[in-house]
């Protein structure tokens, strides 16, 4: 797999002070985050943590009960969506799709904040898609309709509609949870490579060894707080994984990023 | 061009022409068939008289009113209430990303009916043209409204919900309309001609009709088509659509009021014709797929055929009665809701 675009400097995407309330309660309070361009960050958290909210809060679809969302110094809320949409685009955990859409006209959708109302798509969209399609290893699968499509295969043509925005950060929401290992790594290394050349990625794992080797850097969240943010190295630590995620880490020799091998606590 | 039932797509151009095919066709069988024999060429002369440009001879006076002041109007009124029809339920489904979603299934054409029985009823009708489509408009957009706020919970709409709040309100203006009607009863033929036209049908409908229902075809459709790419994104959830970047409010309003803004237009002329919005959607969606920029005008097509077709039906299967329209609609439609209903069976407990 090869990287979708031509070199590109991504945004500054910051949260200060953010804070989200649903049905009286806080899924996340008093999180300060810089994602800074060209830079490849990984969430991570137990389950209820608040990874998926981070991620909406982010994306700018769900709006902030207290705090600030910016990107690039403007407010994320009072920009228009469409312009919000050409510049972050976010992959939310896999759903079933029940509409039957082809793969092609669904990753399509993602051209929506490109596209004029009334003639819809230009034949540079549709070149642009098939090599969104072609970077995730779905265009084979371009005229399937997404309603018979495995886990697997959804999910890439997810990251391909996520490529399809042009979107300079990327907030996906495990994005690997369904991929075979093959997929799965390829899926990372796509995300490096995009990191690499300009955008900000920020990606939920549950893989925390995925994410030490993967990441440039990686946020702790626990109970709706983030609790550290860093270079793997510094953060993720025998001591905080004890704390966090309550397991017994025990570090590997013998590579660059910290490796742990898990157990449960005594 | 793709050409096939289910796992295919049909292609778009040619669903388009083989529609409008069919619509001619009963169209012209509308034009040429009715209770009263009329030799063919005389049709035809009253046709060019009144559609090609230059002199004609004057045409038998009997059977130009036939065929120009009842005939023709019956025709073009039935083809654009189902194209209103079928157009707000395409709408309608995907914005509550329901198949089952329709405006009589939600009561949207019961409160359109609401609205234009009080309209009638406290005479306000007499005066000004638009009253009642302007009255039944505003019973549709509360109705959706209602129903709305009842089943929708953090933009989603479980189908149980929704069919229940349908079921519910549609009982209760059903019983608001009873209501109006009988405490209007005195004067008895105002308030039998209402009771007649709330059960659906486009008989003696003329050219006043068809001026009443256009202007709220035409706003309606234009919003349709200005928010049809929305739909799609819709399709796939607030979330998505939103970051993606639907303003979500913006066009879930706009496509609120268009569907009911073409179903009060249709209702105020026909009465409650029931099933259009919910059938010729959902076929079209089979055949076509769920993308709005084709969905959209092929349903308004095929609802027009299928009214026509209908109407042609309730004219000629018990004649030298008529049936009523709404109840032809019925037959075809009822069977279908049922159906889908069965094929739906495991999806209706689930919520998202």
């Amino acid at each position: 797999m090869t990287a979708a675009s031509a070199v590109t400097v991504a945004p500054r995407l910051e949260l200060v002070g953010g804070g989200v309330e649903r049905r009286g309660r806080w899924l996340l309070r008093g999180v300060d985050l810089v994602i800074e361009p060209a830079t490849l960050i990984s969430v991570v958290g137990p389950n209820g943590a608040g990874k998926s909210t981070l991620l909406r809060l982010l994306s700018g679809a769900w709006r902030l009960t207290e705090g600030r969302a910016l990107l690039g110094g403007f407010d994320l809320a009072a920009l228009p969506r469409r312009q919000a949409a050409r510049r972050v685009a976010y992959v939310p955990q896999t759903v079933r799709p029940t509409f039957e859409f082809t793969v092609r006209e669904f990753v399509t959708l993602g051209r929506y904040p490109h596209e004029s109302r009334l003639f819809g798509t230009r034949s540079a969209d549709r070149e642009w898609i098939d090599r969104c399609l072609e970077d995730t290893d779905v265009l084979a699968l371009a005229e399937r309709r997404v309603t018979t499509l495995s886990g697997g295969e959804l999910q890439r043509v997810l990251m391909a509609r996520c490529l399809a925005t042009e979107a300079e950060v990327l907030l996906l929401d495990e994005p690997t949870s369904n991929l075979d290992l093959a997929h799965g790594l390829d899926l990372l290394g796509l995300a490096r490579n995009l990191a690499c050349e300009g955008r900000s990625v920020v990606l939920v794992l549950h893989d925390l060894n995925a994410a030490a080797r993967f990441a440039d850097r990686v946020a702790v969240l626990d109970a709706g707080a983030l609790v550290a943010e860093g270079p793997p190295a510094e953060v993720l630590s025998p001591d905080l994984l004890r704390r966090v995620f309550r397991v017994l880490a025990v570090p590997l020799a013998g590579s660059a990023a910290p490796v742990f091998d898990f157990e449960p606590l005594p | 061009m793709r050409v096939a039932f289910g796992g295919y797509r049909a292609g778009f151009w040619w669903y388009m022409a083989a529609g409008l095919a069919l619509l001619l066709t009963f169209a012209g069988i509308g034009l040429f068939r009715g209770s009263v024999p009329l030799d063919g060429r005389d049709v035809l002369a009253v046709l060019a008289r009144h559609l090609l440009p230059g002199e004609h001879d004057p045409a038998d006076p009997r059977v130009d009113a036939i065929v120009w002041s009842l005939r023709a109007p019956r025709v073009v009124v039935a083809a654009m209430v189902g194209g209103c029809l079928a157009l707000a339920g395409a709408q309608m489904q995907g914005l509550f990303r329901n198949p089952l979603a329709s405006p009589g299934i939600v009561g949207t054409s019961t409160g359109a009916a609401t609205g234009a029985v009080f309209a009638l009823t406290f005479g306000l009708a007499g005066g000004f043209l638009l009253a009642a489509p302007l009255f039944a408009v505003a019973g549709a957009i509360l109705s959706l409204l209602i129903v709305t706020r009842i089943a929708t919970r953090d933009g989603y709409t479980p189908v149980t919900t929704l069919l229940l709040a349908g079921v519910a309100l549609n009982a209760l203006l059903a019983a608001v309309n009873s209501w109006l009607i009988a405490r209007s009863w005195e004067q008895y033929e105002a308030a039998r001609r209402i009771a007649y036209w709330m059960m659906g049908g486009v008989t003696d409908r003329g050219w006043v009709h068809a001026g009443m229902l256009l202007p709220g075809m035409v706003v309606g459709c234009a919003i349709a088509v200005w928010f049809a790419r929305d739909l799609d994104l819709l399709l796939e959830g607030e979330e998505v659509a939103a970051s993606l970047g639907v303003d979500i409010e913006r066009a879930k309003r706009a496509v609120l009021w268009s569907a009911a803004i073409l179903t009060g237009s249709a209702v105020a002329v026909s009465g409650v014709v029931g099933f259009v919005g919910l059938v010729v959607p959902h076929l079209v969606r089979l055949l076509l797929g769920p993308v709005h920029r084709r969905l959209l005008p092929a349903a308004f097509l095929t609802g027009a055929w299928f009214v026509v077709g209908a109407d042609l039906l309730a004219r000629t299967v018990a004649a030298p009665q008529e049936v009523f329209l709404g109840v032809v609609t019925a037959f075809v439609g009822a069977p279908f809701f049922l159906f889908l209903l069965v094929r739906h069976e495991g999806e209706v407990a689930v919520s998202r």
